[in-house]
């Protein structure tokens, strides 16, 4: 077998330093545009880096001007990939939605370090991830309300959550840009931090994150997520018992040993 | 604790007032041959005469909790050495087993695996846990109870798409439905059960036996019959010496000691 990677185009490229794992969407001088290579790679790259115990904290990224902006349309109107009403619907259901469930779900710390502009699936993925930070010149678009098509890739569960019903709309109706400064402000980012700052910044907290014990931020993962579909007694309840799971873990016992020792030193 | 002898594909531990049988072939995802199913029936009916358990929890462990029959062994069989061999009809100590019996199920509970889980009186699941009856891809139908149980739980719509479609439902839709009682995370789902088991094995053994049989006579007798089957019982009980202490500890407010008499 041949490997296809030597083959195509990488539209995607991934690195690993010092257990962060980086997924770059690598196609520059298309702005980042999503095709079905993309599509392909991305999925590969995001279920090796969820497989990957080497791999503690998943950074999302662009390379070039853009993060990445939505699916390549040329692709979409010449008919290469998606063609029918239907074949629109079965990309969105058997490619998207694995792999965004995959980033929200995963169990360890995924960052959007959005360095441009995440318009369309392109805000989705940045949506989708449990971090977003940002350069002034990034913005969320939500463009599809533009020509005639309903929102995807999940921002319809995504953006009222993050932002509310109001933002959600807002972006929705209007198809106009969120400028980073404004998500910053909405909660939409978690921060905005100047473009030659942004790896640094994105790096330093990454390397934070991996340096955290892992079941406990598996466990905060999960926890959000299930309470995102349980109301409070639920979500009472599930936390006291993965309180109890990770209260029997070796990382708990040492996470206190290691606090202990600290204090003691301090005397 | 006693672990029971004798078992190959099971574990059988005993924690005086509680029992835990665990499916044990996680190689073959718990895969339930006749000798599996063989084996619990064994050991519920062990149980079942074991006056030093009050309740028992079946558990497939950690990972699953069984995805289904073996059908490596069923594959070429015909439907004469299916009648004959009845693997489904073995399942009948389990299904009336008169102590309370509660199901911990971790990732995949399929086909005869989901039915077995609905077999049990309550379901703790793991949020790993699936639930579903996939037979119709292989051309059969669910054959322990899956048709019956799962409309008498779900509702005629949820258990047309179960068995027509194959496809499996997560924990928290499974929780949803009402066929599970408690989603927890799944290191959490078997002493979560046992728990529970522990709960209700310190409650007076009769009442907890007769209000499980008359729960389980509403799904199979008409109103009518159900309310007198109900009734009787309800009368009965004021003839054992648990109702005396429940009743005259609850007036001198202070916890009951039960006998099963």
């Amino acid at each position: 077998m041949t490997d296809v990677a030597t083959q195509v185009e990488q539209h995607i490229k991934v690195d690993t330093e010092g257990g962060v794992g980086w997924i770059r969407f690598n196609r520059p001088d298309k702005m980042n545009a999503i095709a079905a290579v993309t599509r392909a790679q991305l999925g590969e790259a995001i279920k090796q880096a969820e497989r990957d115990d080497a791999i503690r904290v998943v950074v999302l990224t662009g390379s070039g001007r853009a993060f990445c902006s939505g699916a390549d349309v040329t692709e979409m109107a010449d008919g290469a990939g998606m063609r029918t009403p239907e074949d629109v619907g079965n990309v969105l259901r058997n490619e998207y939605m694995p792999m965004l469930t995959r980033l929200r779900t995963m169990p360890k710390p995924v960052i959007a370090a959005m360095n441009g502009p995440a318009v369309g699936i392109g805000a989705s993925y940045a949506l989708a991830c449990d971090i977003r930070i940002a350069t002034p010149e990034a913005y969320l678009l939500e463009a599809f309300i533009n020509i005639g098509l309903a929102p995807d890739g999940g921002v319809s569960w995504l953006l009222p959550r993050l932002a509310g019903t109001g933002v959600a709309y807002w972006m929705l109706f209007a198809g106009r840009p969120l400028a980073a400064a404004d998500a910053e402000r909405l909660g939409v980012i978690n921060r905005m931090v100047p473009a030659e700052q942004l790896d640094e910044v994105v790096r330093e907290l990454a390397t934070h994150l991996a340096s955290q014990p892992r079941g406990a931020l598996a466990a905060a993962k999960r926890a959000v997520n299930h309470a995102l579909d349980s109301t409070f007694e639920q979500a009472l309840e599930f936390e006291s018992y993965l309180q109890e799971a990770q209260a029997a873990s070796p990382e708990f016992a040492e996470g206190v040993a290691n606090f202990l020792a600290r204090r003691a030193s301090r005397k | 604790m006693i672990a029971a002898m004798g078992y190959e594909h099971i574990l059988v531990e005993i924690e005086p007032p509680i029992a835990t049988v665990t499916l044990n072939r996680p190689k073959v995802l718990n895969a339930l041959s006749p000798a599996v199913i063989g084996e619990v029936s064994a050991a519920l009916s062990e149980l079942e005469a074991d006056g030093n358990v009050q309740a028992a929890v079946l558990t497939g462990g950690p990972k699953v909790f069984a995805a289904g029959a073996d059908i490596q062994d069923m594959a070429d069989q015909g439907a004469v050495d299916q009648l004959l061999r009845d693997q489904t009809g073995r399942w009948a100590p389990l299904a009336g087993f008169k102590k309370p019996l509660i199901a911990a199920v971790n990732g995949y509970a399929l086909g005869g695996g989901c039915e077995v889980a609905l077999m049990c009186d309550l379901i703790v699941a793991g949020d790993t846990a699936r639930f579903g009856q996939p037979e119709v891809n292989l051309g059969i139908i669910p054959g322990a109870g899956g048709t019956q149980r799962w409309p008498r739980t779900a509702g005629k719509y949820v258990a047309m798409e179960v068995m027509l479609t194959g496809a499996p439902v997560t924990a928290l839709r499974a929780y949803e439905l009402g066929i599970v009682n408690k989603v927890v995370p799944w290191e959490m789902t078997i002493a979560v059960a046992k728990r529970i088991a522990r709960d209700l094995a310190a409650k007076p053994p009769l009442a907890v036996r007769l209000a499980k049989e008359a729960v389980l006579k509403a799904f199979d007798a008409p109103l009518s019959d159900g309310l007198a089957a109900e009734r009787k019982s309800f009368y009965f009980l004021f003839a054992t010496e648990d109702q005396k202490e429940g009743m005259h500890a609850f007036l001198e407010k202070r916890k009951g000691v039960f006998k099963g008499r």
